[in-house]
């Protein structure tokens, strides 16, 4: 049996700033993980010289959740993805593919303690309150299991539809779901992990020692630190980058 | 009921001339607590009744116990709350850094350059004067390999 093929996707689309964060990203991987596979996902427009740090690239569209699709397009038997406005800081990064174990997919997830660095977690379904678990800022998958990659698909396609108000199952507060949800591939997430049969197979697990993999700038506000005492692996800049602004 | 005064008393200050303490007492079948700060000696220079009452009902000794406990209780919430704000500010510090590198790799000799031990130098960098001598050494670099072409 051949040995799965083992790689990172990175997509940028849209805003050319997520490309310069998506090529700092890469070099990061790069500089702690020399030998590792990196796939860059991006618009034909923001290819330059630096693009050659990518071991393939991947065209897109500048769909503002392109990450969705690069996700589906993945060249690779197991795949990380990871934000790209995310930066890695640490060796064991070369680990990550043994966080997978027996799961489908491999998630950090959204806890009380850090809801507050969240746009929204809990939210009214069926006249019950649910919350979101599942970030989806870094994800590990068995890529090559089509069930997954069909997941990947139809995450793309179904908040596409929820977008452009398509598609919003009744049991959602109609308000709600206007203002906070329809506009968030977590609300998408949520619904297929936990509310389509056809994905109830899937096995959904969360990285050991999960902070590591996605620390949010915002968690050292509160000194939030990994269970093991253990630096970040992957830092998340999300909230204190400046997107929309040039950054020269 | 006999008033009563419950075992937190402290002391507001070390010579002990202010004491801080909670009675509590039924009147007209209700139970009233209440919040005194008492002064050892009254205006006119006389003793204070209800602060030797205090002192009467829980012992001098227990005061210093409690204000002790009381006070390494506020130094570790102000070690806390200093130690959050460090993080707090070392977090801030950290992602204008950040953002200081991603433009610092912007400039056309840095973007262009394929020096990845340099390169990498500057990413890990923990200051902006750090970031500033690798970019210094990127465009040096830069402009030597223009030099021997």
């Amino acid at each position: 049996m051949n040995t799965p093929s083992k790689g990172f996707v990175v997509v940028a689309s849209k805003n050319s700033n997520f490309y310069t964060y998506a090529v700092n990203l890469i070099e990061s991987i790069k500089d702690w993980y020399p030998e590792s596979q990196i796939c860059l996902v991006t618009e034909e427009r923001f290819i330059d010289e630096r693009a050659d740090e990518a071991d393939q690239v991947i065209f897109c569209d500048d769909h503002y959740r392109a990450k969705l699709w690069g996700m589906s397009q993945s060249p690779y038997d197991i795949t990380m993805y990871v934000d790209a406005d995310m930066d890695c800081e640490h060796e064991d990064i070369a680990k990550v593919w043994d966080e997978l174990g027996d799961k489908d997919l491999v998630f950090h997830e959204l806890t009380p303690e850090r809801e507050k660095y969240y746009a929204i977690r809990e939210f009214r379904y069926d006249n019950a309150i649910e919350k979101f678990t599942l970030c989806g800022g870094v994800c590990l998958y068995r890529s090559s299991n089509p069930l997954v990659r069909e997941f990947m698909e139809e995450w793309f396609e179904l908040f596409n539809k929820q977008q452009s108000g398509m598609w919003k199952p009744k049991e959602f507060d109609s308000h709600q779901f206007e203002k906070d949800l329809k506009h968030f591939d977590q609300t998408t997430l949520w619904y297929m992990t936990e509310k389509m049969d056809k994905y109830k197979d899937l096995k959904i697990g969360i990285f050991h020692d999960d902070i590591r993999w996605n620390y949010f700038t915002q968690y050292a506000y509160e000194g939030l630190k990994s269970i093991e005492g253990k630096p970040p692996i992957l830092r998340h800049y999300s909230g204190s980058l400046q997107k929309d602004k040039l950054i020269v | 009921m006999a008033r009563k005064w419950l075992d937190n008393a402290f002391w507001e200050t070390p010579k002990k001339q202010i004491l801080n303490a909670i009675s509590e007492e039924e009147i007209d079948n209700r139970q009233i607590r209440q919040v005194h700060k008492l002064n050892k000696l009254n205006d006119d220079g006389t003793e204070n009744e209800l602060f030797n009452e205090v002192i009467a009902f829980l012992g001098e000794e227990k005061i210093d116990e409690s204000s002790k406990k009381r006070l390494e209780k506020k130094q570790a919430e102000a070690e806390l709350e200093k130690s959050k704000k460090l993080e707090h500010e070392r977090a801030k510090k950290l992602e204008k850094l950040f953002e200081y590198k991603l433009e610092t790799f912007e400039i056309t000799e840095i973007k262009e350059s394929k020096n990845r031990l340099l390169k990498s130098k500057l990413r890990r960098s923990k200051s902006i004067p750090e970031v500033n001598l690798y970019a210094m050494m990127i465009v040096k670099d830069a402009l030597e390999d223009e030099h021997t072409k």
